[in-house]
């Protein structure tokens, strides 16, 4: 197996070690070392610092990381000098938390899980499940593969590389395709799961989540909706041992 | 009513552990997803049925989870699990409302623990700063097992505890049919305001809010003729 290929995998559990102090770092650490296992040979130095740097604090979406890892190990060989590698990782941690937490966390997952739900309602099943499953790593692994051969490729213009690269474009166009597909998927569930109940217990229902989406807003951020369902459980079983 | 005999406890065991690592650690390849992870566990309990009604409802409070940064959030995996061990062979509308309060109460315990992994996590570097500004690869090996390994930990004893807390309670909670139909009304409305929630958050005013609108108009439609 390759050091390209190792990295990749690696990659795949670079939040291993998450931690408020270095974040990701030492996950990134863990993946880049393949990649420099060819300077040992060339600058053991070098390869010494190399390592130490790649293992200190970065933060990003894990899906994007391996753009940071492939600009900088490719600087790394390049003896690019210590503290400009360091800036390098330090200015990427913004955008590329940002562009993948966009794309991933705002967009392909929500998309993606709402296109489940809606196909399970409509009695996909298992196919609805292992579709979503299938194409969200289908498209996670491409673009790990894609980032870190970006990030190889690109050294210390990954940033360039990236503006004009498919991602901003992604981004735009996830975001609305994600709305609409959660707009969809939150009746055609409401009805899935109410519809046996009848109309008064459907109102009931409905009027709970009113009331779930009014008081968790004005009591934000202490009153989550976990919170909320929690009580009103609690609140119904009270109840009902009073005899209500 | 499933007996849950040891092999499907085991069973469901392992498949806690694997979407309590999923969630952050490794692969993160979605079957932390309340969705997945329920159908699972409802097919190694012999309820599929169970598993997706269970898996669907957890899967609306998780689309109110945005988990950017270092943000806090409730763990669904786990708990998903834990939730269909409860609901598992009863009908559902009788034992949806149960798995979410268990399910729910799990997954702040989850979002806890995962405190402390990273806690855990951040005292293990401290330990081992010196070998890391000296770029011992060794170091950062053994911190990354170390870590994955918490992790597992942490998936296990959590499903170990949910999955006991749903054996008691199928034991001994003893409810009336008009409580669990009322708890799974209170169950479904509450993740319904969860997903609604995060949906209104992730669109804002902004041109995503109009398809949101989109979408929701399309969904009583479809909702009206299915």
């Amino acid at each position: 197996m390759n050091g390209r290929l190792r990295a990749l995998l690696r990659l795949f559990a670079v939040q291993g070690t998450w931690n408020y102090e270095r974040m990701l770092g030492v996950g990134m650490g863990y993946a880049a070392e393949p990649l420099l296992e060819d300077l040992k040979a060339v600058d053991p130095v070098r390869h010494g610092e190399a390592v130490a740097r790649s293992a200190e604090f970065f933060n990003c979406n894990p899906n994007l990381a391996g753009l940071a890892l492939g600009a900088t190990t490719r600087a790394e060989y390049e003896a690019v000098p210590g503290p400009q590698i360091v800036r390098l990782r330090t200015a990427l941690c913004s955008p590329l938390g940002a562009m993948g937490d966009e794309l991933f966390w705002a967009g392909l997952v929500p998309a993606l899980v709402a296109l489940a739900l809606i196909g399970v309602v409509l009695g996909a099943g298992w196919w609805a499940i292992a579709g979503f499953v299938l194409t969200y790593n289908g498209i996670r692994l491409w673009t790990g593969y894609w980032s870190l051969r970006l990030g190889m490729q690109s050294g210390m213009r990954v940033g360039a590389a990236i503006g004009s690269s498919w991602l901003p474009r992604a981004i735009e166009r996830v975001g609305p395709a994600a709305a609409f597909a959660v707009g969809v998927a939150i009746p055609v569930v409401a009805a899935w799961y109410l519809k046996p109940f009848g109309w008064s217990a459907g109102i009931g229902a409905a009027g709970v989540a009113m009331a779930g989406i009014a008081l968790t807003r004005w009591f934000a951020p202490f009153l989550t909706t976990v919170r909320f369902a929690l009580a009103a459980m609690i609140f119904l079983l009270i109840l009902r041992r009073v005899g209500v | 009513m499933i007996e849950l005999s040891p092999e499907i406890v085991i069973a469901l065991l392992l498949w806690g552990t694997l979407v309590g690592l999923d969630l952050v650690s490794v692969p993160q390849a979605m079957i932390s997803r309340p969705l997945v992870a329920g159908t699972v566990a409802g097919w190694l309990a012999g309820d599929v049925h169970a598993g997706l009604r269970v898996g669907v409802v957890f899967e609306l409070f998780a689309l109110d989870v945005l988990p950017v940064g270092a943000v806090r959030y409730p763990d669904y995996g786990p708990a998903t699990v834990a939730a269909v061990a409860v609901g598992a062979g009863l009908p559902w509308q009788l034992g949806l409302g149960s798995s979410v309060v268990l399910g729910l109460a799990l997954a702040l315990l989850g979002g806890w623990s995962l405190q402390l992994v990273r806690r855990s996590n951040a005292r293990a570097i401290q330990r081992r700063a010196a070998a890391l500004a000296a770029g011992e690869s060794n170091a950062i090996r053994r911190l990354q097992y170390g870590g994955l390994l918490r992790d597992a930990a942490r998936g296990f004893s959590l499903t170990l505890v949910g999955v006991m807390l749903a054996i008691l309670m199928r034991q001994h909670v003893r409810l009336d049919d008009q409580t669990h139909l009322a708890l799974t009304l209170v169950g479904v409305g509450s993740a319904l305001a969860a997903a609604a929630n995060g949906a209104f958050r992730s669109s804002g005013r902004s041109a995503r809010f109009k398809w949101l609108a989109a979408g929701a108009g399309t969904g009583v439609l479809l909702a009206a003729l299915a």
